[in-house]
Formats: C-alpha cells, sequence, structure tokens
C-alpha cells in the first residue's frame, strides 16, 4: 500500500530515514529528497546557480547521497549534510566548465550592480533581494559559509582560494548584507519566500 | 554580541528554505532516475552473475567433472535399475535414464545457475 508507506515514512525521522535509504530503500530516500529538495535548490539559486542549472546540481547531489548515505552517521543534519554536497557539486561544475576563476576574479567590480538593488522598496526583508547585491565571490563565500555550513577553511578549500581571501569576501559580504537586511519599521531578521 | 545574533539570523535566513511548487516532482525526478540507475545496476549484476556461472561452470565441465558425474549417473542408474527391478519389474523406466549425457547437461545447467546466483549475491554485497 503505498499511501500507508508514504504515511509510515512521513513520520519517520531524517536519521531513520537515511538508515533506510542505506539498505536501498528508495522510497525512504525519496521522502528526504521532498523534505530537503526546496532547501537544496534555494541555496544552489542563492550561490548564483540559474534556476534550470540549480535543479541539475541538485538532483546530482541528492543522487550523489544516495550514493553515500552510508556516510552520514546523524551526527549533523541530513539537510546540511546533503547541502554541503550540493555546495561542492557545483563549485566542482564551475571549475570544471573554468567559470569559478572568473567568478573568483570578479571581486570589486560588482559594487556598481549594488547602488541599483539598493534603491528598491526599503525595509523589505528579503534574503534572496539582499544577496543580489553581493559581488559573484562575496555571495558564494557568504552562501557556502552561512548557508551550506562551511567553515572559512573549509570555504577555501573547495573554492581554491586563499583562506585570507574568503575571509575578507564573507566579511564583506556580511557588511552588505547587514546594511541591506537591517530591520526598518519593526521588522526582524525572518525568512523570506520566494516561489521558484 | 550584536554581529554573533546578525550571523545567527543570516542563518535562519538561509536555513529557512523557499517555497517550490514543483518540490513534489522533483522528488519525483529523482526518484525516477535512482530506479533507473538501480534496475540497470540489477541487470549488469545479473548478467555478469550469469557469466561468471558460465565461466565456473565450464570449467568444471572441462575438468574431470565430466567424466565423475558420468560414472555417478551410471552408479545411481544401477542402483536403482536393482531397486525398481525389485519393485516392479515390468516398468521400464530405465530406458529413460539411458542417457547419462542429458544427466550432465542438467546438472551442468543447474550448476551455471547456482554459481550466477551466488555470484550475483556476492557483487550486490560488495
Amino acid at each position: 500500500m503505498p499511501g500507508s508507506q508514504h504515511t509510515r515514512l512521513a513520520s519517520l525521522h531524517d536519521v531513520e530515514l537515511a538508515a533506510l535509504a542505506a539498505t536501498g530503500d528508495r522510497r525512504a530516500f525519496g521522502e528526504l529528497v521532498r523534505r530537503h529538495g526546496s532547501g537544496v535548490r534555494g541555496l544552489l539559486r542563492r550561490m548564483g546557480a540559474p534556476a534550470a542549472e540549480a535543479d541539475d546540481v541538485a538532483q546530482d547531489a541528492f543522487l550523489a547521497a544516495f550514493e553515500g548515505i552510508a556516510e552520514f552517521r546523524g551526527e549533523g543534519a541530513f539537510a546540511g549534510w546533503v547541502k554541503r554536497i550540493a555546495a561542492r557539486q557545483y563549485l566542482r561544475r564551475l571549475q570544471r566548465e573554468k567559470r569559478l576563476a572568473s567568478l573568483a576574479a570578479e571581486a570589486e567590480e560588482d559594487s556598481a550592480h549594488e547602488g541599483a538593488v539598493q534603491s528598491e522598496a526599503a525595509g523589505r526583508i528579503d534574503l534572496d533581494e539582499a544577496l543580489k547585491t553581493l559581488g559573484a565571490p562575496e555571495r558564494l563565500c557568504v552562501t557556502m559559509c552561512y548557508g551550506a555550513g562551511l567553515s572559512h577553511g573549509e570555504a577555501a578549500e573547495a573554492l581554491n582560494l586563499p583562506l585570507g581571501t574568503v575571509k575578507s569576501h564573507v566579511k564583506r559580504g556580511l557588511e552588505k548584507l547587514r546594511t541591506r537586511l537591517a530591520p526598518t519599521d519593526g521588522a526582524t531578521l525572518e525568512g523570506s519566500r520566494a516561489n521558484g | 554580541m550584536a554581529e554573533l545574533d546578525f550571523e545567527r539570523g543570516l542563518e535562519r535566513l538561509f536555513a529557512d528554505a523557499p517555497h517550490f511548487a514543483d518540490a513534489e516532482a522533483f522528488a519525483g525526478r529523482i526518484e525516477g532516475r535512482l530506479a533507473r540507475g538501480w534496475n540497470m545496476r540489477s541487470w549488469l549484476i545479473g548478467v555478469a552473475g550469469v557469466a561468471g556461472g558460465v565461466v565456473g561452470a565450464s570449467q568444471l565441465i572441462m575438468s574431470n567433472f565430466v567424466h565423475r558425474v558420468e560414472d555417478a549417473s551410471q552408479g545411481s542408474t544401477k542402483i536403482l535399475q536393482a531397486g525398481i527391478a525389485q519393485v516392479k519389474p515390468s516398468f521400464d523406466l530405465l530406458t529413460m535414464m539411458q542417457s547419462d549425457w542429458l544427466v550432465v547437461w542438467v546438472a551442468s545447467g543447474l550448476a551455471v545457475i547456482a554459481m550466477g546466483f551466488v555470484l550475483t549475491k556476492v557483487i550486490e554485497e560488495i
């Protein structure tokens, strides 16, 4: 009975689902995808991937996660684990297509972009909009560290950049986000929801 | 402190997954790809198992196994012949068992299947 099985799976914790998936249970893994698919797709878009590419990478990341599910021991959250896989896969794709170096080199030129976005309606707390005000490397670094949960060192390694460079990208990115996300009119720093 | 609060708030914002209208279809696509991959893998494992079984069985057949089986089947035929002759002398079942080669080939076929099964299970476990 697929319906009752779906209900049973929906009631299980991520760690239990991952344990089932490790035995080859594809339905259990499907439930994990249902729970965390949007988070992974959202993360990749926030890293700057176009929608179609983000979905491609997200699919590949989940397939890779299924292959390596035995490595997930439930010490951290499944969402964080699969997001790290996805972030690394996206960077590998950028590297393979020789786009990573140019993105990392964009550094300062993106500040022109910032002014245009800042003139939008003030006070709206929207992470996705705020991220657009960041340069490509800042956006990548901030998203990898705060979205995928990588340490600065791990991000530096994945991006093939010096640690100091990553730290300064993160610092500059945070400064811009702080300005952009500064709560006004009683708003708080809470999640915004964007449609795919 | 304010910096830390901001960073925690930012992490919360990132953790808040956007809503996608096609989330179910996305999960379905991944399940479909997993199923296709699994089917292909099952076929490959099965083919590898059967191929291994064929090789193993042919090695057995090429060795003294044939003669041993032949001797064994002839021996068992004689024993059966004697037994059945005592019970039912008129029933000529034994003519059916004269074809020793048929027995050998049936045994070889079963060996291929058995070895294929064992190899398939071993490959799956690996």
